[in-house]
């Protein structure tokens, strides 16, 4: 028994939501906010988007939309081409492979490891993009997004938690 | 068929992983290429950037819409608390600028008598394009804004942006109706500037932090904290006189500039389509007002 059209559309439709909102977190974070200074630092919230997905559902968030996501964060933002896509893949790959250790466990361990995966993504982002320009980057900007990635971390998860809760349950 | 689908089953689950894991590690590969690929400037991957850009800078304008009247509220609710006090204090300030339009004015005149005179000739017209900002750089890297005009508009490569009180930066990537403004703060930013008393010619080194730094000043140009300084005008790109911000440090040879410009509070930015006669090519005359949109309202 094939299923419906409809059914189809349906399960493509909720099967889009992690990549889709992964799209919108990318568009949301280039927006002016008016705020002294903090397009410096704004939270990454692309690469905890792709770290929850690819968690929870990794089928959903699979590298290449990984490495298209990354993409297209590099094209809004000007930042060197590629920069975004080997980042948000380094965390897709970790996630991935630490994934049984994250499932099923108390939200404080996805937090810890979401620290040690963008602590360590921080730091090699701002090597690459130093070595890119050949010159130092201050680094205090970079640490000050890490951590502000990591307050938001929880808001976030939450959010994606809910999406899942309701729109992901059987898929 | 049920020991057949089993065997495929089984051939086929590791296979998977093989793909996934080749995936996987060729889209690093390519990250990285394109990492290289990038300090190229090849011309696809400008054209598919600056067409990603065309096509997210409405749902930016629009995205930034609700943000921006968020901040003009809290702006109007602040404002709100010390209007009698501000209100007396724009009266004076209204009082004191009258009279620097009556000596502006009058300078100007004597200037274009002198210029008469002399018979020299006066800089071209600039026109400004003003453009919303719909996009900053939304990390630490780079340095750049994304406006919602682009060549359809007239803006070209190399022009400058300016703000309300001096300037931003220079465009260096243009599309049909979206373009991106290289800010003076960032590294790869270099403006040709002039201390504005002393003359003495330098050129503005952004570094990514809010700071620039003057560089290449003769070595007996005196400078110090407060002198301001705007652009040279060198190289034709840019028109002279702009200004750009003030010295607010000196040590040893290290000159830090603090810009006029608010980074937070650019909603708008005006960019100059400034063309010297005979230093642009009329193919691509970006002072040309017939290519202009503006012109058709």
């Amino acid at each position: 028994m094939t299923p419906t059209i409809a059914y189809q559309i349906n399960r493509i439709l909720r099967g889009s939501v992690p990549f889709v909102a992964t799209l919108l977190l990318a568009l949301l974070s280039v927006v002016p906010t008016g705020i002294s200074g903090f397009d410096l630092v704004t939270p990454s919230l692309v690469s905890i988007s792709v770290f929850y997905w690819s968690i929870h559902r990794p089928y959903l968030m699979s590298a290449p939309l990984v490495f298209l996501v990354g993409v297209f964060s590099d094209f809004l933002t000007g930042a060197p081409l590629g920069l975004s896509s080997l980042m948000l893949l380094l965390v897709h790959g970790v996630a991935l492979s630490q994934r049984r250790v994250f499932i099923g466990k108390s939200f404080m361990l996805t937090w810890w490891g979401y620290l040690l995966v963008a602590f360590v993504i921080a730091i090699l982002s701002w090597i690459i993009a130093s070595l890119y320009s050949l010159t130092l980057i201050p680094l205090m900007p970079v640490m000050a997004q890490f951590i502000l990635s990591l307050l938001v971390f929880p808001l976030l998860a939450w959010g994606f938690g809910v999406l899942q809760n309701n729109l992901l349950r059987h898929t | 068929m049920a020991p057949r689908q089993g065997i495929a089953i089984r051939l086929a689950w590791p296979l998977k992983t093989i793909i996934q894991r080749f995936a996987f590690l060729a889209l690093i590969a390519v990250s990285i290429a394109l990492l290289f690929l990038g300090k190229a400037n090849i011309g696809v991957i400008e054209g598919l950037r600056t067409t990603t850009t065309d096509i997210m800078a409405p749902v930016l304008s629009a995205i930034s819409q609700p943000v921006d009247a968020i901040n003009a509220t809290v702006a109007k609710v602040q404002n709100l608390t010390n209007i009698v006090e501000e209100n007396a204090r724009l009266r004076e300030e209204n009082a004191r600028l009258l009279k620097w339009q009556a000596v502006g004015r009058a300078l100007s005149q004597e200037n274009e008598n002198y210029r008469q005179l002399l018979n020299a000739l006066s800089d071209p017209l600039v026109l400004p394009i003003t453009a919303r900002v719909v996009g900053d750089s939304g990390g630490s890297f780079v340095r750049t804004l994304l406006l919602n005009a682009g060549s359809d508009d007239g803006i070209r490569v190399g022009q400058a942006a300016v703000g309300p009180l001096g300037l931003v930066g220079r465009i260096v990537e243009v599309g049909n109706s979206s373009s991106r403004v290289l800010l003076l703060t960032d590294l790869n930013s270099r403006i040709p500037a002039v201390l504005e008393k002393s003359r003495h010619k330098g050129i503005l080194v952004g570094n990514n932090s809010a700071s620039p730094t003057l560089e290449f000043l003769p070595n007996n140009a005196v400078v110090v904290p407060g002198d301001r300084i705007v652009t040279s005008g060198d190289g034709g790109m840019l028109p002279a006189g702009r200004p750009i911000g003030i010295v607010s440090s000196v040590s040893g040879r290290r000159i830090r500039v603090q810009t006029f410009t608010d980074w937070s509070l650019l909603e708008y930015v005006s960019v100059l389509r400034y063309d010297l006669p005979g230093m642009s090519s009329p193919d691509e005359n970006p002072g040309d007002m017939g290519e202009s949109r503006l012109d058709a309202k």
